[in-house]
């Protein structure tokens, strides 16, 4: 599932508010039927991971170190790792191509095999759903196509839920099934994304003039933007 | 010895008579100063000591000897001296620290004169008189303090000559109800000329600093048949003074500690270079060697 | 704890992925760290600018009031020796503790202002001359204790406003500030004494190892194995710290609470050990950052590693304080800035 929406909107929040890092003042949520608030932390992160938009670790981590961080919500009392522990990482690693990169120290990678080994990381979680804020936000044309067929590639043969936070249209058609459009922190439209992403819902989500349709070579729908709206201002 | 206490006082004699033919010296000034300032209590009550009192307008936060200071503005002292009040007194000289630089180029561009006082060994405190004698215009009556003060050091001198020197740790400081932090007199400095004046032998004689910081391996190898503590800020009431000799005995094996022999002394009179040195010396010379009072 | 199985059928095994296992690590870091720390605490006390006979020291049949080189082992060295290892290896953990919390290597034991709360304890029992002594602690090391817990608890509580959680940043913020007032109030107690205070109250915030009695060292103890004890518990949590508190928060790991006991670790540990020896520059800082260079940045190894390091390393440098010079002793202070200093110069050259 995509949440679309313009900076601001809200995107963020409601990831956090999903994963339990946030506390909703009015109203709660629930998953599977559990509301969230009875839910120790430990108890959402075995279910929940998230990948943030930006990471910025303060140490010199190595890649191995960062992935097995997200083994924590599994471990037991002295969060020591077991060897399944690092079965699991080392599953995550291959699913995220990352493998190779086992021993390097995180700060020296690229963008986009940063962006790989924090999904490794969620991964390692073992999470039933799968939060991602903007996961190609800062990555380039190649990157950003490599991180779309790793998530669909994780949702359709894994069976990970995803729930993707971005402003990347064409992400999100190429991604999601379903959308949920957020503008100023209330939800606009939400549905299938064929039926959600038409040219009148993205004009009063961006303020922009677009043009959305299936593009076959693709494979799914792509929205071309075209002009500001400018009588809307 | 006794010929000899004789032949200073018949010399002193001779001095006051012969000075007072003497003409004036050219460094001073045809009329003495009469608003001196003085950021230096050593030499505060060196002038007192000599007759120049009255010539005094101004004195530092720390005087507190003689008592007639204790109604005298004060001007601050070595770390802050506080240059307006002292501009503000009109001194004709003001009696300055010798590391008082900025303070020294102020008063030179007011044209005030000033005396340098730098502390060093006990030889080098009786000239002072002298010179302030001169200075203040009361040659005489310095010169006759000098010879009283010489004399009296020399009668401790002769009491103390001939018996054996005990080693000796002098101590100017340390942590209140603790043997922690102990600042001793080192090698050099008039503390240390004091004591051996009065017929001790400094255990730090070798280390050429006046103050050393004695650890507890020092102490213990250097092995003091004396200690004798200074206590100049604080008084402390003659029931607790047992409490302050018993914390000694953690060190119970030096030999000062075995053989009783921690003296505590009280009064700044201890640590000011000054006409009242000489009881220090006296007290000095009488915990050292008690045998010989 | 760990599930130690040689053999793992379902998946890769560990020689596939070069994991060393934390337990292995461990050993071999606790291994060599605490061997360095051992020789050094035996073989410190027998050097020393007085030579001693070490047969002589453990010659029990001469009295002790009469054996010197006795006396000066047990009097003199050896609580020196102790002394330095609690306190380097109390600011050490600080040092690491704090770095993870702020996620920021620069971070150290002086950053809280607890140090300054001592100092200013400490100060002021010179100055005004305290002589409260509870039991065998003298009035110093009580008001320097009072004075760390005291600026802790200000910092703590100035951080913590209700309705919102411990927040590092402001935490940060309010150690920095309490620092500012209370170097400022040093500076205002230190104007209005005489100079011979003002010396001595500037001679004790170098530092100073020469215990001289085990007293102090078996009361600091306790504080300083309690906040061991809390590190250990939050080395992993340390860790997840690192992306930031958010990402932490979704790994399971409850932030404000590991801030919580890092920021108690932290106090307590500085807190012991200024007063006990005053506040001794850089080791909360280069210790950590020396270890992290040897085995890695994995808080869990990191943590053991530094408090055996720091206790070695400063019985090391009060070694060379006490004998460098001939006849007079350094304070240890000095040698740890001379020895931390470049090496930190050194360290933002290679970032840079």
């Amino acid at each position: 599932m995509g949440v679309l929406g313009p900076n601001g909107c809200g995107k963020t929040t409601l990831l956090k508010l999903m994963a339990g890092v946030i506390v909703p003042a009015t109203g709660g949520l629930t998953l599977n039927g559990v509301p969230l608030r009875q839910l120790s932390r430990r108890q959402i992160a075995q279910q929940v991971s998230i990948v943030p938009q930006e990471t910025h670790p303060a140490f010199d981590y190595s890649v191995q170190e960062i992935v097995l961080m997200g083994r924590h919500p599994h471990l037991g009392r002295f969060a020591v790792e077991g060897p399944a522990d690092v079965a699991v990482a080392h599953d995550a690693m291959v699913a995220t191509g990352t493998v190779h990169l086992g021993a390097r120290s995180y700060m020296t990678l690229s963008g986009g095999e940063k962006q790989r080994v924090i999904i490794a990381s969620a991964l390692a979680q073992a999470p039933n759903l799968l939060l991602l804020d903007e996961p190609t936000a800062s990555l380039d044309l190649g990157y950003q196509l490599a991180i779309a067929a790793l998530l669909r590639e994780l949702n359709q043969e894994r069976g990970v839920t995803l729930v993707l936070a971005t402003h990347d249209l064409n992400l999100a058609a190429s991604v999601c099934d379903s959308l949920v459009l957020l503008r100023q922190g209330r939800v606009l439209a939400q549905g299938p994304t064929v039926d959600v992403l038409t040219p009148s819902l993205v004009r009063q989500l961006y303020d922009v003039e677009a043009d959305v349709s299936f593009h076959s070579g693709a494979g799914h729908l792509t929205v071309t933007p075209l002009r500001r709206d400018e009588a809307t201002r | 010895m006794a010929t000899r206490s004789q032949g200073l006082i018949v010399l002193t004699l001779v001095a006051c008579l012969a000075w007072m033919g003497a003409p004036a010296w050219a460094a001073a000034s045809a009329d003495p100063p009469q608003r001196i300032v003085s950021l230096v209590p050593a030499l505060t009550e060196v002038l007192f000591t000599i007759g120049a009192g009255p010539q005094v307008v101004g004195v530092s936060s720390y005087d507190d000897d003689p008592p007639e200071v204790l109604t005298l503005p004060k001007v601050g002292a070595l770390l802050d001296p506080d240059t307006e009040r002292i501009l503000a007194l009109r001194p004709d000289l003001v009696l300055v620290y010798g590391s008082q630089n900025a303070l020294q180029t102020q008063l030179a561009k007011a044209g005030i004169p000033v005396f340098e006082y730098r502390h060093a060994g006990l030889a080098d405190v009786l000239p002072v008189f002298r010179t302030l004698g001169t200075l203040t215009g009361h040659e005489t009556e310095a010169a006759c303090r000098v010879a009283e003060i010489e004399a009296r050091l020399e009668a401790v001198r002769t009491r103390v000559a001939g018996l054996p020197r005990p080693t000796t740790l002098l101590v100017m400081g340390r942590e209140p109800k603790s043997l922690r932090g102990i600042d001793a007199s080192g090698g050099i400095g008039f503390l240390h000329d004091m004591l051996e004046l009065a017929g001790g032998r400094n255990i730090f004689e070798d280390v050429q600093r006046e103050a050393v910081r004695a650890s507890t391996e020092m102490l213990i190898a250097r092995a003091p048949e004396v200690v004798v503590e200074l206590h100049y800020n604080v008084e402390i009431k003659e029931s607790r003074r047992d409490e302050e000799r018993a914390l000694w005995q953690r060190l119970g094996a030096i030999p000062a500690v075995r053989g009783k022999r921690i003296h505590l002394l009280f009064g700044d009179h201890l640590v000011v270079p000054g006409p009242r040195l000489v009881r220090a010396v006296e007290e000095f010379a009488r915990a050292i060697h008690p045998e010989a009072f | 704890m760990t599930r130690e199985s040689s053999k793992d059928a379902n998946g890769p095994t560990a020689h596939d992925w070069d994991h060393r296992p934390l337990r292995s690590r461990l050993m071999i870091t606790v291994g060599g760290f605490g061997t360095l720390a051992l020789a050094v605490a035996v073989l410190a006390p027998l050097v020393g600018s007085t030579p001693i006979d070490f047969a002589r020291v453990f010659d029990r049949s001469i009295p002790f009031v009469d054996n010197a080189d006795a006396q000066i082992f047990f009097l003199a060295r050896l609580p020196r020796v102790l002394a330095a290892m609690v306190v380097g290896s109390a600011l050490a953990t600080s040092g690491v503790v704090l770095q993870a919390m702020f996620r920021n290597p620069l971070a150290a034991p002086e950053t809280l202002g607890v140090s300054a709360g001592a100092a200013l304890g400490a100060i002021l029992a010179i100055v005004l001359g305290f002589t409260v002594t509870v039991g065998p602690f003298s009035p110093v090391p009580i008001a320097s204790l009072a004075g760390a817990l005291g600026a802790a608890t200000a910092v703590y509580l100035l951080a913590s406003a209700p309705r919102r959680p411990l927040s590092t940043a402001v935490l940060l913020l309010a150690g920095v500030t309490l620092n500012a007032f209370i170097s400022a109030l040093i500076l205002f107690v230190q104007y209005l004494s005489d100079f011979t205070q003002s010396f001595r109250a500037l001679r004790w915030m170098i530092g100073d190892l020469d215990v001289g009695n085990y007293v102090p060292i078996l009361a600091s103890l306790p504080l300083v194995v309690v906040a061991f004890a809390m590190a250990a518990m939050i080395s992993a949590p340390l860790n997840l710290l690192t992306l930031g508190g958010d990402v932490a928060a979704t790994r399971g790991v409850n932030v404000v609470r590991t801030h919580r006991l890092a920021f108690l670790t932290a106090s307590l540990a500085t807190s012991a050990a200024v007063s006990l020896a005053g506040p001794v520059a850089f080791i909360g800082i280069v210790v950590p950052h020396l270890v992290r260079l040897i085995v890695g940045v994995d808080n869990r190894v990191v943590l053991p590693a530094a408090a055996l390091f720091g206790a070695a390393f400063l019985v090391g440098c009060d070694l060379v304080a006490r004998t460098v010079m001939p006849a007079t002793e350094i304070p240890v202070g000095i040698v740890t800035a001379l020895v931390g200093g470049p090496f930190f110069l050194w360290l933002l050259v290679r970032k840079v």
